[in-house]
């Protein structure tokens, strides 16, 4: 279902229908971007839940101008946001610890190659990790991400490119040190 | 140069290293859905508690406010109409206590001070500073 028809079902006072067909398009994208943020499945999925409920209680302000998608995308990555802000408060980069407990973690059957990626997207400060993982594994538009982020596809370059240089050499050091 | 970059494309051509229980998709609708009702049962206990009180608080807080706004501008009123009644009886009794029956008595008992006798010369320099010489003219007619 499209997001026209989803929204037109929505208008017509079907809002049960409207809102499962929602979650339907959208729970998978939406999950793997908030998985890559918080690593944790059972963070993520508070996370995607969280992302829902609020999408349901503001579905009737949804004006229309931008993309349902891009309006997901942009609750979503503030739920994550949101998370790891909070997980830094209650005491130190928890991401990284996540990130450090990937190898015995019964959802992740990455190899030494992926856990590197993963330990070095979570040294990133969390915008910048938004802006690189959104580019890198969903392969969005600058300009996409520009709307999702509300901010500018200039920024958004020079942000992903400090990012994958970042990521680039600390992958480089975890692997050197291992082999 | 590109061969730095391998590393991040290399991991790109993995795939995705994440994965998730059996099913999770499949029941993840019902459980969104669950817990949007759950929260939407709980919200109606809190909701119209205020949206019901707010009018009434609203209209309390006008009264109040006008009745206050009355209540000043009567007190006001009130204190400048007693001030004034107050100074008017004050006048009074002081005029009373000013006036008595003893001091009416010794006013009339007490004996005129004698007039002092105006002698002719004053008499005229006093009608010639005050009259004109047609008013003295016809005078001295009148007395001839």
């Amino acid at each position: 279902m499209t997001d026209s028809e989803i929204l037109q079902l929505y208008r017509r006072g079907e809002r049960d229908k409207a809102f499962r067909a929602l979650v339907a398009s959208y729970r998978e994208r939406l999950y793997w971007h908030i998985r890559r943020m918080v690593l944790d499945h059972d963070d993520t999925d508070d996370c995607l839940q969280n992302t829902f409920v609020k999408a349901w209680q503001s579905l009737d302000r949804f004006r229309g101008d931008a993309q349902l998608f891009t309006w997901l995308y942009r609750i979503a990555t503030n739920e994550s946001l949101t998370f790891l802000s909070r997980q830094q408060t209650r005491g130190g980069h928890l991401e990284l610890e996540a990130a450090g407990r990937l190898s015995t973690d019964p959802w992740f059957d990455g190899d030494q190659l992926q856990l590197a990626l993963h330990r070095s997207i979570a040294k990133l400060p969390p915008k910048q990790k938004a802006v690189f993982n959104l580019r890198y594994f969903d392969e969005m538009p600058y300009e996409k991400i520009a709307q999702v982020l509300e901010t500018s596809e200039g920024s958004l370059k020079a942000s992903y490119h400090h990012a994958y240089e970042k990521v680039k050499t600390w992958m480089k050091e975890e692997m050197d040190a291992k082999y | 140069m590109n061969e730095e970059k391998d590393i991040l494309e290399l991991a790109r051509q993995e795939g995705n290293a994440f994965r998730t229980p059996e099913g999770y998709f499949d029941s993840l609708e019902d459980r969104v859905m669950a817990r949007i009702a759950a929260e939407t049962a709980q919200t109606p206990s809190r909701r119209p508690v205020w949206s019901v009180l707010k009018p009434a608080l609203t209209l309390a807080a006008m009264f109040a406010l006008i009745f206050g706004m009355g209540y000043g501008v009567l007190s006001l009123t009130h204190t400048l109409g007693r001030d004034a009644n107050v100074a008017a009886t004050e006048y009074a009794s002081a005029e009373e206590e000013m006036i008595t029956p003893a001091s009416l008595i010794n006013y009339y008992q007490t004996e005129p001070a004698e007039e002092p006798e105006i002698d002719e010369e004053t008499l005229i320099n006093y009608l010639a500073s005050e009259l004109s010489f047609a008013d003295l003219a016809e005078i001295y007619a009148q007395a001839n």
